[in-house]
C-alpha cells in the first residue's frame, strides 16, 4: 500500500537548519553516551544538555519544563544505528 | 468503540477514523498562560498496520504548530528513502472513550491517499486491541 509519494521532497533551507546545532552535539558525544546511556533519550537544547530519559514522553517533558513552550530542542534516542522506519 | 462499514466499503477505503491532532496538552496549557494559541486539527486517519511510526501530512504539523524534536529516517514501499521532521504531538480520538495520547512523536511527511492526513502506525496501535472485521466492514478499537 504505497501511500508516500514516489519522489520526496526535497527539504527547504531553512528547514536543513532546524536544530542542527543540536544535531552537532548529539554527534560530538555519540560514542560517550553509547557508554553510559544507551538506548535513553537525550534533550539538547543549543549546547545544553538536560538529561538523559527512558522514553521520548518523559524526555520532552523534561524539555518543555527545561527550556520552556517557545524553545527549540533536540530530543533523540541514544543507539549506535540510527533507527530507519518503515512504511507500507 | 466500533465504526460499522460495509465489507465493500472497507475493503475500498481501509480502516480509517476521526482523529484530533494538536500540541502536547503541557504546550496547550502553557501556551494559553502567556497567549499562544495551538489550534486542533479534526482529520480522517487511516490505520496503517505497514506503518511502524505515525505519519501526519506535514500541513497539519505546521498548522497545529508542533514542536519539532529531530528528524526521521523513513523508507517507504518501493524503497524510496527520505529523512523528514518528527515533532510532538498530541493525538485524541473524538466522541469515543479511548485514551488519548498526550504525547506522542510523530512524523511530518505527505501522504498521497486523500482524504488522510494521518497514518495510524503501530507506535500508537501498541496502546490498543484493533478488530478488523472484513466479512461485517466493523473495525473496533478497545
Amino acid at each position: 500500500m504505497g501511500r508516500l509519494p514516489s519522489r520526496f521532497p526535497v527539504a527547504e533551507e531553512d528547514e536543513d537548519k532546524v536544530l542542527k546545532d543540536e544535531l552537532r552535539v548529539f554527534e560530538q558525544h555519540k560514542q560517550e553516551w553509547l557508554r553510559s546511556n544507551s538506548g535513553n533519550f537525550v534533550v539538547i537544547a543549543r549546547a545544553t544538555v538536560a538529561g538523559f530519559y527512558p522514553d521520548y514522553e518523559s524526555a520532552f517533558r523534561a524539555g518543555l519544563e527545561k527550556f520552556g513552550v517557545a524553545a527549540q530542542f533536540l530530543v533523540k534516542q541514544v543507539c549506535a544505528e540510527e533507527p530507519v522506519y518503515l512504511i507500507y | 468503540m466500533k465504526w460499522p462499514r460495509s465489507p465493500a466499503t472497507l475493503l475500498q477505503e481501509g480502516p480509517h477514523i476521526p482523529i484530533l491532532v494538536s500540541a502536547t496538552r503541557f504546550e496547550v496549557e502553557e501556551g494559553r498562560a502567556v497567549g499562544l494559541d495551538f489550534p486542533e486539527w479534526p482529520v480522517q486517519a487511516l490505520i496503517d498496520t505497514g506503518a511502524s511510526v505515525t505519519i501526519v501530512n506535514p500541513e497539519v504539523a505546521k498548522t497545529c504548530k508542533l514542536k519539532w524534536t529531530g528528524r526521521a529516517q523513513i523508507i517507504a514501499v518501493g524503497g524510496v528513502a527520505g529523512e523528514f521532521p518528527e515533532h510532538a504531538a498530541a493525538i485524541s480520538f473524538p466522541g469515543t472513550s479511548l485514551a488519548s495520547c498526550d504525547v506522542i512523536r510523530v512524523v511530518a511527511c505527505p501522504i498521497v491517499r486523500r482524504p488522510f492526513s494521518c497514518l495510524i502506525g503501530r507506535d500508537i496501535l501498541q496502546r490498543f486491541r484493533l478488530i478488523y472485521d472484513g466479512r461485517t466492514g466493523d473495525v473496533e478499537i478497545l
